[in-house]
């Protein structure tokens, strides 16, 4: 069968790839462009490892297809440090032990990031109710929450 | 000679940083050149001879490389393994024995080829009767899992495992002191209560995964393994390969909790990669993992006698742990869970005996703190039981037994280091700092580390100064990276920028026996530090021959060797001393049992403690809970990584409280209904407590590097059975079987008022 050929945007460059019908946009940024920041843990849309947004809407990648992504914009996690320069959520969650074994702290981040987009004053409930689709095995969550909340603070004030 | 230099700052934490920027490579982000992908065909029924295996239609599929299946199992130089018990093939051979267990893999170009041919292997079985509880499997007329019982002694842990010929039981540990018939006839009370705890999943959210390649006869095996050196040993036996002759490299690995320790599918992946003559990769789903290891369920009765003033007289427990289809390393959770049963008590007289049996399941294995939780289900449920039933507050029970510190929980183990007393004092206190009062609910535990004293570590002091460390500690989440950073740092009085620790790699690092039994701050954090003593003395030395001076008058500064107020960097002695402006130095060590200076010949190194508080509330319309202010204490001698070591013990709290309330593997006819991320239901982060706070002690009076001990394994203890002595306490009702399900609350309640009117 033929592959599909597809244009997008990945973290503001213009990325075609080609891709078979049944592949997800998730296989597609780990196998076909070597994209392994965005994890997979249950590939059915239960773990939040794999969260990326598209078009600035965040969806897990495991439950998208790669053809869908044809004219979208991509953000992943490989896309949310400026260079050298870390965002600050991510410089909260390595300062804080917001994370251990790290395999859900790009779903995590790429999360959070995009509820202070849209809401930079977020109660713990609002946090907790945003993040419910991303699940931790390691830390707890307190950390987590702790951090997204900080960081909200922060930039409030900068 | 120049000043003192600040220090570079290069490598900041640099593995921190990669797991923040989606860098850190995982296990399951391993690709290698000419790489194939495999997909594993398991069983889906629990019991049964393999009447016809045809390969024929799927091998001739396009793009399928090879399909492994249990004909290819002759050629190996052993065809059974274990750690405990030889009793697993390597992929099934004639009979398949649990649903999930791989009967063929097939090996393609692409996944999707793989996953296609899968469907076009034909497969019949014979069905056979099984069992799929413990009870069943010793039933007399039960039907016998595995003919032979080749028990192995000394293989992975010390010891070895006693089964019973004929039977499905491959495990039976006792512990036996004073008289505890004889006591029974002086009490005043006796209680008689048997819980239950059921297998629950390990649930790491990055599944099992291993790319195996050959290359002549050199092994190369990319494995998120917790155990490189286990896994190096099994595929030794099994393909005859020397040891030095397989590499292990483990890559940060997403989660592991005993899931990924000793050995899992490594041998199953090399098997394929031998046959398909290049490499394999094989990554799990997560319901796949689900079905390759779980936590042994339990069925606990315990029968406790008291004189009347509540001192504890005697106790009698028996254990019995459903092993699943294969042993693993059962046998040691069965004789933990007999020791971590009695509790941080003083008790004369004990008569407990574990039992741990084969089940048409999926195999049991080490889960954080083996055979702890379940035994801590028990014993701490049981305390509040019979408090209740004598009138007498819960807490005043615990301390009219408990052990002061430097007390025996057994004569052969080592006198209990911590003063659990102390504990509850500051649970209680911080408990009330949340507001509203007193908790609810505690519990206690105290658990003995099965720690083998066997790791060693190489420090490499590089010409800039820069250092490596080499050790097969993996990172598994834990921070032991940051921990022996610090050690190292402290060790050589440089800045801990400049050390960078290396990924576990057997080719290039010495022995170390696993990751896990909150083993690595201990063994490898002394294994380094006199790596990095041995690699310091040697630089004095070499600075000595330079400087006009003994070794003592010098000392160790970032980035180089100091006399007096005069400065000279490693560059420069190393350039003096040998003549040529590089070199390094490497400081080698090996812990050991003999290991100087430390009393190593008594188990445990340290005992792993905790205290947990906390109160409930529950929305009696439709049975759920919410723990609503929770407190962990723990004493770990000292915390070499404050926030790290915070973080594993609220982690392990959390763990525990989904054994609690959500978890069980559940079978109905021998199949595993809810093994699978979508059915399975661990806490999210909307099920933890509003209210929380970890409490550390440190006295600096652990066996580790600055008077640490391990940790990270205790706060798992005590939560399941606090949660339901505060729901006793709130609601009135005494709920002995895990988890404490809506459903199972819903009831109680129900039965209560019915009892009420
Ligand atoms: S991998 Fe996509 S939600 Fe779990
Ligand atoms: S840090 Fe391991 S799953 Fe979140």
């Amino acid at each position: 069968m033929a592959k599909h050929h597809i244009s997008t945007t990945i973290n503001g460059e213009p990325v075609e790839f080609l891709c078979e019908t049944q592949q997800t946009l998730l296989d597609v940024l780990r196998d076909e462009l070597g994209l392994t920041g965005s994890k997979e843990g249950c590939a059915s849309g239960d773990c939040g490892a794999c969260s990326v947004t598209v078009d600035g809407r965040l969806v897990c990648s495991c439950l998208v297809l790669g053809v869908e992504a044809e004219g979208h914009s991509v953000e992943t996690i490989e896309g949310m440090a400026d260079g050298e320069n870390l965002h600050p959520l991510q410089q909260k969650f390595l300062e804080e032990a917001a994370l251990q074994c790290g395999i859900c702290t790009p779903g995590f981040l790429i999360a959070a990031k995009s509820l202070l987009e849209k809401n930079n004053n977020p109660t713990e409930t609002e946090v907790r109710y945003w993040l419910a689709g991303n699940l931790c095995r390691c830390t707890g969550y307190d950390k987590i929450i702790r951090s997204v909340l900080d960081v909200a603070a922060d930039m409030r004030s900068a | 000679m120049r000043k003192e230099s600040p220090p570079d700052n290069n490598t900041a934490r640099a593995d921190l940083i990669d797991k923040v920027t989606g860098g850190a490579v995982y296990a399951s982000d391993i690709r290698v050149p000419r790489m194939a992908h495999g997909r594993i065909l398991r069983s889906a029924v629990p019991h049964a001879r393999i009447t016809r295996l045809d390969v024929t239609e799927a091998s001739a599929l396009d793009g399928v490389v090879t399909i492994l299946t249990g004909e290819d199992m002759a050629t190996l130089a052993q065809i059974h393994w274990g750690l405990f018990l030889n009793d697993r093939p390597v992929i099934a051979i004639d009979k398949v024995r649990y649903v999930g267990e791989p009967v063929a893999l097939v090996v393609a170009e692409t996944l999707e080829i793989a996953e296609a041919a899968l469907d076009l292997i034909d497969i019949d079985y014979e069905h056979l009767p099984f069992v799929d509880t413990a009870a069943a499997a010793i039933a007399p007329d039960a039907p016998v899992l595995h003919d032979v019982h080749d028990a192995i002694a000394d293989f992975y842990f010390t010891g070895q495992a006693k089964p019973v010929a004929g039977t499905n039981i491959f495990q039976k540990f006792g512990v036996s002191t004073g008289d505890a018939t004889a006591a029974e006839c002086d009490a005043a009370h006796i209680f008689e209560h048997t819980y239950t705890f059921p297998g629950v999943s390990h649930f790491a959210l990055e599944p099992h995964s291993v790319v195996a390649a050959f290359e002549g006869d050199d092994l190369t095996v990319w494995s998120g393994a917790q155990s490189p050196t286990a896994v190096q040993k099994v595929l030794s036996r099994v393909f005859g390969i020397a040891v030095a002759n397989i590499r292990i490299i483990v890559p940060f690995v997403g989660g592991g909790f005993g899931g990924k320790a000793s050995v899992k599918i490594e041998p199953l992946v090399v098997a394929a990669a031998r046959k398909a003559g290049r490499p394999v990769r094989v990554t799990l789903t997560l319901a796949e993992s689900m079905l390759t290891c779980r936590r042994l369920g339990a069925t606990m009765t315990l029968h406790t006698s008291l004189d009347k003033t509540g001192k504890i007289l005697s106790k009698r427990a028996t254990i019995l742990l459903d092993g699943g289809a294969y042993a693993d390393t059962g046998p040691a959770v069965a004789a933990k869970a007999a020791h971590r049963i009695i509790g941080p008590y003083d008790i004369a007289n004990l008569e407990i005996e574990a039992k741990a049996v084969y089940t048409n399941t999926v195999p049991g294995a080490a889960f954080r703190s083996i055979g702890g939780p379940q035994a801590v289900w028990a014993t701490e449920s049981q305390m509040d039981e019979i408090a209740d039933a004598m009138g007498i507050d819960p807490v005043e029970l615990r301390r009219r037994n408990l052990l002061p510190r430097g007390g025996e929980i057994l004569d052969t183990l080592r006198p209990l280091d911590a003063d659990i007393g102390d504990m509850i004092g500051r649970a209680d206190q911080a408990i009330m700092n949340l507001g509203d009062g007193a908790a609810a609910g505690i519990a206690v535990a105290a658990t003995d580390p099965g720690i083998l004293p066997l790791g060693g570590a190489l420090v490499r002091v590089l010409v800039d100064g820069s250092i490596i460390v080499m050790s097969n500690s993996v990172d598994i989440g834990q921070g032991v990276r940051t921990v022996l950073r610090e050690v190292v740092a402290k060790m050589l009085n440089q800045n801990p920028n400049s050390i960078q620790i290396a990924n576990p790699d057997t080719s290039t690092t010495p022995f170390d026996w696993g990751t896990g039994a909150s083993r690595s701050t201990v063994i490898m954090g002394l294994a380094v530090e006199d790596a990095a003593r041995d690699a310091s003395d040697q630089i004095l030395a070499l600075a000595s021959s330079v400087f006009d001076g003994a070794p003592n008058d010098l000392r160790l500064v970032p980035g180089g060797v100091a006399h007096g107020d005069e400065f000279l960097p490693f560059q420069d002695v190393y350039h003096r001393a040998f003549g040529v402006d590089s070199g390094e130095v490497v400081g080698r060590a090996m812990v050991t049992p003999t290991r100087d200076g430390s009393d190593f010949k008594k188990s445990p190194l340290f005992w792993e403690t905790a205290v947990g508080a906390c109160d409930v509330d529950v929305d009696q319309e439709i049975g759920t809970l919410s723990v609503t202010r929770y407190v962990g204490v723990a004493d770990v001698g000292h915390a070499i990584n404050p926030s790290g070591a915070e973080g594993q013990e609220e982690g392990a709290a959390v763990q525990g409280l989904g054994h609690a309330l959500f978890e069980r593997l559940d079978y109905v006819d021998g199949q595993p209904v809810n093994a699978t991320p979508i059915a399975y239901r661990v806490p999210a982060i909307g099920d933890i407590a509003k209210r929380a706070h970890t409490v550390l002690i440190e006295n600096g009076d652990g066996p580790g590097p600055m008077g640490a001990k391990g940790m990270g394994e205790g706060g798992i203890l005590p939560v399941a059975p606090a949660i339901a002595n505060a729901l006793a306490r709130r609601y009135g009702i005494r709920i002995r079987d895990l988890p404490l399900t809506p459903e199972r609350i819903w009831r109680a309640l129900r039965k209560r008022g019915d009892d009420a009117t």
